[in-house]
């Protein structure tokens, strides 16, 4: 499958995978740089041929390390690009992940988490919540991660990704879960929604008519290093002022409030959902951006109800998240698979109840 | 009196005022010398992208009067290769210890020169890890004493050491590979007419170009920069022998 | 006349162009540098330099920045 999809107004049915692709392809990605893994093999598949056919840049990279490093190469000259993989294999791409932040590199990587940890298995998993919002890189830096729930959403925040890296100069990750990956969906691509960013003033491109640039993270003297971070973090700072972003329904009233993110929060919905049917006053909360984290939200929605229910496809992750954002306000609970398709709405009702009768 | 004329000048590819943070008598001072008055003879400055590596050789970009990246320990040519697919009409070359060029990225290297890719390398070869104090790397001849083999390099702990321009010659991709010695003035001047070349390979798009410097480090071997370029000559020379392993439009004459 | 402009800043005392220079115009000097090294000094009393420029491309510091000949 390497034509182009549709980017008409026309509906097209077709899996996560090709959608966060072809996405990428109208949002103008010049460069594919990657190595295959189960279950985001068709992302690479997908833009061996297009990319080709489009005369644009793409290497079978010899590793992850290798295909992320060339990203960070490519996107230095200004131009857009991105790799994708999964869990055990975005492990190896960590060193660069740390680099690309502090080089404040526009990289777009996209992860479709599988079973972990180790090699794991490759059903659908939740397991890198972490690995994405905190990293295994060294030192202090931030990556925004986007985690969509549906393939539309893939594609949106697959052009919201692009769109992010470039304006903040900061590495994004579109999460995504091997369900995602390869479940189909209705898809309208349409354009690629957002402005065009300037990045003149600082991409390499040769050293004509102004003076050379370097783009670095070597930083040998304290003094220097503790301003540099401290400046970083403002613009993490701005990050989280501007682009915070979740979903909630009947908030309003709930007594219990349901939190989940990624595919799995569909089957959140409609538990939340068969719940109200029901005479049970549940809501649902859906963080769409995992860094920046809704903190503040969830803490204003602790004064309002009485418990929050996580659910999530790992040992407990984003748990943790939601309970320093409520901080002690409420209980936080957790309901979760460690690996897998996600709980079956039944199961999620059923805990609600459980959980109110507590 | 007789007109002057400049017979020697620092190259313009290299920073006004610029002085090196090297050790003395270090040949990594002369490497990025050669490589600023190859940018200037070829007029490449102003269109050079170059990449960094770790180790000593990270401080090139602040020598160099061209926009440069920094990669991590290893990645240098995955991020030539990155710019090079990016804008294939911009020079990129790395500049590279041989730590980082045949021992943590050995994938890198040899995956870049197996995809004949239109850059350059400069891999600065002083048989140990200069920057953390002088252990044991993959170009450590045998017998060799380092912080990581105190009592010498022997097969049967560390095995063999790499012969880098040999290797990369091996590979369909690369398109000229060569060897050179900085140890005399007669040498560092033949070291400026194969990096020459090997920037010209990649101006005519011919495929990869490589280029490994025998270079010194007084300060690790525990020698005067005098000792250090006698060690080069008698010893280095010895195992990793000057000379060009690979051309390509040498084979077409 | 041929001469060399040597920086005496960006000498390290690596003595390497002592040994190249054909007409041994290159000593030892009394000036010291932070680390109490003594500099290198151009000493051409006769005017015997040629501005071959072997010591420049020897010096791995760009110490001597300018060679000139005539």
């Amino acid at each position: 499958m390497t034509e182009c999809l549709t980017k008409t107004g026309k509906k097209v049915l077709t899996k996560g995978n090709y959608a966060i692709a072809n996405a990428a392809v109208i949002a103008g990605c010049q460069c594919y740089f990657g190595y295959p893994i189960t279950p985001q093999s068709e992302i690479g598949e997908f833009m061996s041929g297009k990319m080709q056919e489009l005369k644009r840049g793409y290497v079978s990279a010899e590793s992850e390390l290798g295909a992320i490093n060339m990203v960070i190469g490519a996107v230095s000259t200004g131009v857009k690009a991105m790799t994708s993989s999964s869990s055990c294999a975005i492990s190896l791409m960590q060193e660069a992940l740390s680099y690309a932040a502090t080089d404040e590199l526009p990289v777009v990587l996209v992860s479709v988490m599988r079973g972990g940890p180790g090699l794991g298995n490759i059903y659908p998993s939740q397991g890198d919540y972490n690995q994405a919002t905190i990293g295994g890189g060294n030192g202090d830096y931030k990556l925004i991660v986007l985690a969509p729930s549906t393939v539309q959403e893939c594609v949106d925040l697959t052009y919201k990704a692009f769109y992010l890296a470039q304006k903040y100069r900061n590495p994004t990750v579109l999460l995504a879960d091997g369900m995602l990956g390869q479940m189909m969906e209705p898809v309208e691509f349409g354009e690629y929604p957002y402005p065009e960013i300037d990045n003149s003033d600082w991409a390499l491109t040769g050293a004509k008519g102004r003076t050379s640039r370097v783009i670095r993270s070597y930083g040998p003297l304290a003094d220097d290093r503790c301003v540099f971070l401290k400046k970083l973090f403002e613009k993490y700072k701005t990050i989280e002022e501007n682009e915070t972003e979740w979903e909630e329904f009947n908030t309003d009233d709930a007594d219990i409030i349901l939190v989940s993110f990624g595919g799995p929060s569909r089957n959140v919905k409609s538990a939340m959902k068969e719940c109200r049917r029901q005479g049970l006053k549940v809501g649902m909360f859906r963080p769409v951006t995992l860094y920046p984290f809704p903190s503040k939200r969830l803490n204003e929605l602790a004064g309002r109800t009485k418990k929050f229910l996580v659910v999530e496809v790992n040992m407990g992750q984003m748990v943790r998240d939601v309970r320093l954002a409520v901080n002690g306000k409420v209980p936080v609970e957790l309901f979760n698979k460690p690996v897998g398709s996600p709980p079956e709405v039944d199961d999620i009702v059923n805990e609600v109840k459980r959980q109110i009768k507590e | 009196m007789a007109a002057l004329t400049q017979i020697f000048k620092i190259p313009d590819s290299i920073k006004k005022g610029a002085k090196y943070s090297f050790c003395p008598g270090c040949d990594h001072g002369v490497a990025v010398r050669l490589v600023g008055e190859a940018l200037d003879e070829l007029g490449l400055r102003e269109n050079t992208i170059a990449v960094a590596s770790i180790g000593c050789s990270v401080t090139i970009y602040d020598f160099l009067d061209v926009d440069s990246l920094e990669a991590p320990h290893g990645r240098a040519l995955a991020e030539a290769t990155g710019i090079k697919r990016a804008r294939p009409d911009k020079f990129v070359f790395t500049y590279q210890g041989d730590g980082d060029f045949a021992s943590i990225g050995m994938a890198e290297s040899m995956h870049t020169a197996l995809r004949g890719e239109k850059v350059t390398a400069i891999c600065i070869n002083n048989t140990t890890y200069g920057m953390t104090g002088g252990q044991l790397g993959p170009t450590t001849l045998l017998g060799q004493v380092t912080t990581t083999s105190p009592t010498g390099r022997n097969v049967e702990y560390y095995g063999y050491p790499i012969k880098i321009a040999e290797h990369i010659a091996l590979c369909d991709g690369t398109a000229y590979s060569a060897r050179v010695s900085l140890d005399s003035v007669a040498n560092i001047r033949k070291a400026k007419q194969v990096i020459k070349k090997a920037f010209e390979i990649q101006l005519h798009g011919l495929g990869f170009s490589f280029v490994e410097i025998l270079s010194t480090c007084p300060t690790n071997w525990k020698m005067t920069p005098q000792q250090a370029h006698d060690r080069v000559r008698n010893q280095m020379m010895e195992v990793f022998k000057p000379g060009v392993y690979k051309d390509i439009t040498a084979d077409r004459n | 006349m041929s001469h060399i402009v040597l920086d005496e800043a960006k000498c390290k005392a690596c003595y390497l162009c002592i040994n190249e220079c054909p007409k041994k115009l290159l000593r030892v000097g009394s000036k010291t540098n932070n680390l109490g090294d003594h500099l290198v000094e151009f000493y051409d009393p006769n005017h015997e330099c040629i501005g071959c420029a072997m010591c420049a491309t020897r010096c791995p510091d760009l110490a001597i920045t300018e060679v000139y000949r005539g």
